[in-house]
């Protein structure tokens, strides 16, 4: 089972400007990470963070375009650590600006070592979080 | 101690509800029927796998069986989850602060 991490946002710019800092090397490396990327189908490059011992990733995403339609979509394989997944962005304009859609998906919910799953951001799951807060509040007063 | 048993029950959306429907007080499972038109049998095979995962506890009030919440195993869950959720908005909001002040370069 397979499932993802999923946004979406209004951006007050342009997509030609949003695109253009989604795959640009010098541009992603001040938002995102130090990296390699060229806008190019099939090129291979690298994100580098910091090591994350608790999630098993040394920091490296080993990444490979796999879809590359400026200035509307753009997609990269992930891979690091336990994780094999895509990143997705789709831009469409909106206004004067950018409906930007983020997609984190491939999370396998069955591989343990992934420990991570589904999309987390749906509103029931996300008053869950709320709730839940409150919840374990009651629970501590009741000890 | 988390187990793979907690990930899949909260990765069916409708147990994700039922939970959120018990996060918000105790309820029997007819209260769970109505929001999801199912039968009986179906809800009662979501919480005997929320149960199994230890993220809900049934007690007999009378004739009923009411279900509550135990959220306990879920704080691994969260936490692991938390960590991509905050590196992804972090980053998103960082594109967005880079995009303000390419614009800012733009209109001096």
């Amino acid at each position: 089972v397979s499932t993802s991490i999923q946004y979406e946002f209004h951006l007050k710019h342009p997509p030609r400007k949003v695109w253009a800092a989604l795959t640009t090397r010098e541009a992603m490396e001040k938002w995102l990470m130090p990296n390699d990327f060229e806008p190019r189908l099939g090129h291979r490059f690298t994100l580098r963070r910091e090591p994350m011992p608790a999630l098993n990733f040394d920091g490296i995403a080993h990444c490979e375009v796999t879809q590359l339609d400026p200035p509307k979509l753009l997609a990269f394989t992930f891979r690091g650590g336990p994780l094999d997944s895509v990143i997705t962005f789709e831009l469409e304009p909106e206004d004067t600006g950018t409906r930007l859609r983020f997609e984190h998906s491939g999370f396998d919910v069955e591989d343990p070592r992934q420990k991570i799953s589904f999309n987390f951001m749906g509103s029931g799951w996300k008053s869950l979080g709320e709730n839940l807060d409150r919840v374990a509040g009651a629970l501590e007063e009741a000890r | 101690m988390t187990t793979p048993d907690v990930y899949r029950a909260i990765s069916d959306p409708t147990r994700r509800r039922i939970l959120d429907l018990l996060a918000v007080k105790e309820r029997p499972v007819r209260e769970l029927m109505e929001p999801f038109d199912m039968s009986q049998p179906a809800v009662s095979q979501h919480l005997k796998v929320l149960r199994e995962a230890g993220l809900v506890k049934e007690r007999k009030v009378g004739r009923e069986r009411q279900y509550r919440l135990t959220p306990g195993p879920l704080k691994e869950v969260a936490s692991w989850i938390g960590h991509y959720d905050r590196f992804w908005r972090e980053r998103i909001a960082a594109l967005e602060r880079y995009l303000d002040e390419e614009a800012d370069k733009d209109e001096p």
